[in-house]
């Protein structure tokens, strides 16, 4: 459906340039939900742009439903009018000027498809009640909440029955509670009417309830291409696994036998052996387990609760084995609040990646 | 900052701005009032509604109405034709150059009315245009084909003259538009022409009814081109029509007149303010602030559009500054104007430069420096105390203060000045000698700047969390000591960028001038210009007026190379 290959983009800021894109491939299968994940300035926004047809990349080439729209070699660049596409805008870019009919209206009376008034009619009648805002047709956009111009604007993207859908950060401008609703609504919309559609979010969390597939980005760079649960529990390296959530880093090295010897002594793990001399180990707060002191399990140690917050669903706690601190989550019935508790690192559960001393954070500073 | 708050020191600065506030209601009322006067001033006094009656009835007053309207909407016309597509293809193309068309549109709107008023007499004067000359020439024309003395003839000069204003206002509309709304217009698949039609003009129409009101109002009371081209050839609008009735060539003054027409030119202009107002206040309906970083994607021209798009403004720069300039430059060479040709050639001196009235253009710099000096200098304080009354004080009455330090922009500087000379003439002649002093020119120069300043200095105070001068108070320094320490370095960029620009307006100021300069003790280089001018010695007020151009272009620089850069900075 979408296939990108050898995508280049360099910006002009002031006198040096910043690469945006550095030779990025990707192909995005047709019904694929597909997720561009990356904290702001990992190029992710400047990547669907292109795809767009909004920014005009340096290199590569872009194929979209099987029809060359970019290529540097063929000297093709298609302007953004001239591609199937539909595309939701952060600011929704809802016309002030128009009503919300209108709104709709204009893009299938005078965009790619140049329906009748009557035609658009139906189409808009169609699209609006997709959102669940039959009755706003008449309504002036700029009297429309930001939660309903979102939704026209996601109304305006589907009328035009676009081969792709494009969203650029749909829903960093509503409430946190408003986004959890209008993404399971998106995902339903999407699953029911079997579309492509290309996202980009900064949100972990949007990113896994969404996607299909996700690619994670950084510096112009994908990482890392994959399911939500791929991308959760083997991540390709330190700085994927904690953009997905908190772990436990351990310093060590690798022992002859496979084990790694870290600060709390030397541990199983379960992968196969990649790599040699010193590693970081992690193990997220989850998969730390609270055992008796006489459970006959590998890398079972002991130690005391230093800290405990009750968080209502959880409790997180930080066991103090000698001087290390190691977080771990339990549930709160059987949370361990003080004293003495003797803990379990499953191998299966624990990644082990090289130790490198420069290790750049995904994390927006 | 809670109304209770009590500043040590806040009446000082409170008092500075009612002292400079008041002289704006004054010289309203003054105006107001003259226009029931029968006789002249010094005559006892008898009051009469004849001037408001003629205003309607009389035939040259009414005439002077709708010449003055036609100039307006001419001078619109020619801004809007110009400004339009020019910050289209800035805000939106990727032409190259646009740092260049920055510049050259600063420049342009510093380049005084009155120089390139006379460089358009020259060219396209029915009589001595040598444009007309050449034509009628090639063609064995009886008549001359173009007329710079006539309506249209006046707003094309002054419609160029302010399509630089025109500009900087349509590329600020430009800018407040989220760029994400054209964008979407073109994915969904309307076209480029489609999206202008569609989308961008319809969401930039406020923004550019807005400007032409803006530029509308100025044109009603401009004073220069009308003043140059017009006065001599009998065409009055209101304000050279209020001129002549306070500075008649055969008859006594009549300031009655004057008052009267003045009075209907403030009504009207107020008006028109209001309306302004309203409109940008519909326009900022549709301005979104995105946050985002990225410009939008700009319309590739190609190498054809780039030729055409230069070739455009090449033209338009040519047209309405090269050329009056370099028609300056021929006249200044020649005793008397002609055509450039061999003979012609012969002929050219600088005689005119060895000509020019020496000791008076001296004198007429050294004036114009110490306004430039003072002038800036003296509204920046004034204005500092003002903008502080209105946003920190906590004053109950400060939305007035704001409202009067307003009044200065849309009454017709003119007027202001008017004013101003009756004041000193006939009100206050026995307690200080103002009338004709440099004194009174540094007084009517500042309370005309007091919008500009105010506005400048309100938007950059508002930016300014008034908790950074609660935590100095709170430390106990009064407000002089948080002024000099806090808000002053803060203000900074601002202030210099303010003070430069004013500075270059008290340079080329003729409007406020004429009435204002009445001995050689406060004449300034504009006015000996004008007068030569007037005096019918074309020529040697081009050389003039090319001597003046020298003085002021170190200040230029000064300011493309300090102020310029806070403003224009994000153009790249």
């Amino acid at each position: 459906m979408i296939s990108i290959t050898g995508l280049r983009k360099n910006f002009q800021s002031g006198d040096h340039a910043v690469a945006a894109l550095q030779g990025i491939d990707l192909e995005v299968q047709r019904g694929e939900f597909f997720v561009l994940l990356g904290p702001s300035g990992s190029g992710k926004t400047t990547l669907l742009r292109s795809v767009a047809g909004l920014e005009k990349p340096d290199a590569g080439e872009i194929s979209l439903n099987g029809k060359i729209v970019f290529s540097t070699s063929r000297r093709i660049a298609e302007p953004p009018e001239a591609r199937e596409i539909g595309m939701v805008f952060q600011s929704y870019a809802i016309w002030p000027h128009l009503t919300v009919a209108e709104n709709i209206g204009l893009v299938l009376t005078h965009g790619r498809s140049r329906l009748s008034k009557a035609d658009a009619q139906a189409r808009i009648r169609h699209a609006l009640n997709l959102v669940q805002l039959d009755d706003f047709e008449n309504r002036p956009a700029r009297l429309l909440s930001g939660g309903q111009q979102q939704r026209v604007a996601l109304a305006r993207a589907l009328a035009v029955n676009p081969a792709l859908l494009l969203m650029d950060e749909p829903l960093s401008n509503l409430d946190a509670r408003l986004r959890e609703e209008v993404r399971t609504n998106i995902k339903k919309l999407a699953t029911r009417l079997g579309i492509t559609a290309l996202y980009v979010t900064h949100d972990q969390v949007e990113a896994m309830v969404l996607a299909d597939r996700i690619a994670v980005m950084a510096h112009g760079e994908i990482l890392q291409i994959g399911n939500p649960f791929e991308l959760y529990r083997s991540p390709s390296n330190s700085q994927i696994a904690e953009f997905f959530g908190s772990i436990n880093w351990l310093h060590g090295k690798v022992l002859a036998d496979g084990r790694v010897d870290t600060e709390i002594g030397p541990l199983v793990i379960a992968a196969p052996r990649q790599y040699e001399g010193n590693v970081v180990v992690g193990i997220r707060p989850e998969d730390v387990k609270l055992v008796a002191p006489s459970a006959e399990v590998e890398n079972r140690l002991a130690g005391n609760v230093a800290t405990s917050f009750f968080l209502g669903d959880h409790c997180m706690s930080e066991v103090k084995i000698g001087a290390t601190v190691i977080n771990f989550k339990s549930l709160p019935d059987d949370a361990k609040t003080a004293g003495a508790v003797t803990v379990h690192l499953p191998p299966h559960r624990i990644v082990v990646f090289p130790d490198t001393e420069s290790k750049q954070s995904l994390q927006p500073k | 900052m809670g109304a209770g708050l009590k500043v040590k020191g806040r009446w000082l600065f409170v008092a500075i701005s009612v002292a400079s506030l008041l002289p704006v209601l004054a010289f309203l009322l003054i105006i107001f009032w003259m226009g029931f006067w029968q006789g002249s001033p010094g005559d006892p006094v008898v009051y009469t509604l004849k001037h408001y009656r003629a205003l309607f009835t009389d035939g040259s007053t009414y005439r002077t109405l709708l010449n003055t309207l036609g100039f307006a909407s001419t001078t619109v016309l020619i801004a809007l034709f110009f400004a339009v597509p020019m910050a289209w293809l800035v805000e939106r193309t990727d032409l190259p150059g646009k740092n260049l068309i920055f510049a050259l549109a600063t420049i342009g709107a510093l380049v005084p009315t009155f120089f390139t008023s006379m460089g358009w007499v020259f060219l396209l004067h029915p009589r001595i245009g040598i444009v007309n000359k050449f034509l009628m020439e090639l063609f064995s024309l009886e008549q001359a084909p173009f007329n710079i003395a006539s309506l249209t003839g006046m707003g094309w000069v002054e419609g160029l003259g302010l399509s630089s204003i025109a500009f900087i206002m349509i590329v600020a509309t430009y800018r407040s538009m989220d760029p994400a709304l054209e964008e979407a217009a073109r994915v969904h698949g309307l076209g480029i022409l489609r999206t202008l039609r569609y989308v961008t003009l319809p969401l930039t129409f406020p923004g550019i009814i807005a400007a032409s009101i803006y530029i509308f109002t100025i044109g009603l009371s401009a004073f220069e081109v009308p003043a140059i081209i017009g006065m001599s050839n009998k065409i009055f609008t209101f304000s050279t029509f209020i001129f002549y009735k306070i500075q008649p060539q055969e008859e006594l003054p009549s300031y009655g007149m004057a008052g009267a027409v003045s009075s209907l030119l403030v009504v009207l202009a107020l008006l028109l303010s209001w309306g302004y107002f309203r409109t940008l206040k519909f326009s900022h309906r549709y301005a979104v602030v995105t946050g985002k970083g990225y410009r939008p994607r700009l319309v590739e021209l190609g190498r054809r559009g780039w030729f055409l798009a230069w070739l455009f403004l090449g033209s338009y720069f040519t047209v309405a500054k090269l050329l009056p300039f370099l028609l300056l430059i021929w006249a200044s060479l020649l005793r008397y104007f002609q055509p450039p040709s061999l003979a012609a050639l012969e002929q050219v001196s600088l005689k005119n430069f060895y000509g020019l009235p020496w000791n008076l253009l001296f004198q007429g710099a050294w004036n114009t420096v110490l306004l430039m000096v003072t002038v800036p200098t003296l509204t920046l304080i004034v204005c500092l105390a003002i903008s502080w009354t209105v946003l920190r004080s906590g004053l109950k009455w400060r939305v007035t203060f704001d409202a009067v330090a307003f009044l200065p922009h849309a009454v017709p500087h003119l007027i202001l000045a008017i004013a101003a000379v009756f004041a000193s003439l006939f009100l206050l002649r026995d307690v200080v000698s103002l009338y004709g002093s440099l004194a009174i020119l540094i007084i009517v120069y500042t309370i005309s700047r007091i919008s500009f300043a105010t506005r400048i200095i309100n938007n950059s105070l508002a930016q300014i969390h008034p908790e950074l001068e609660e935590a100095a108070f709170v430390g106990g320094l009064p407000l002089w000591q948080v002024m000099r320490k806090i808000l002053l370095p803060l203000l900074r960029p601002a202030l210099v960028y303010a003070w430069l620009w004013m500075a270059l307006l008290c340079f080329r100021e003729l409007t406020m001038a004429s009435v204002l300069v009445t001995s050689q003790a406060n004449v300034t280089l504009p006015m000996i210009v004008w007068g030569l001018w007037l005096g019918g010695s074309l020529n040697q007020a081009a050389a003039a007026n090319l001597v003046v151009l020298a003085f002021m272009l170190p200040a230029v620089i000064l300011y493309l190379y300090f102020g310029r850069r806070s403003r224009f900075t994000e153009v790249s």
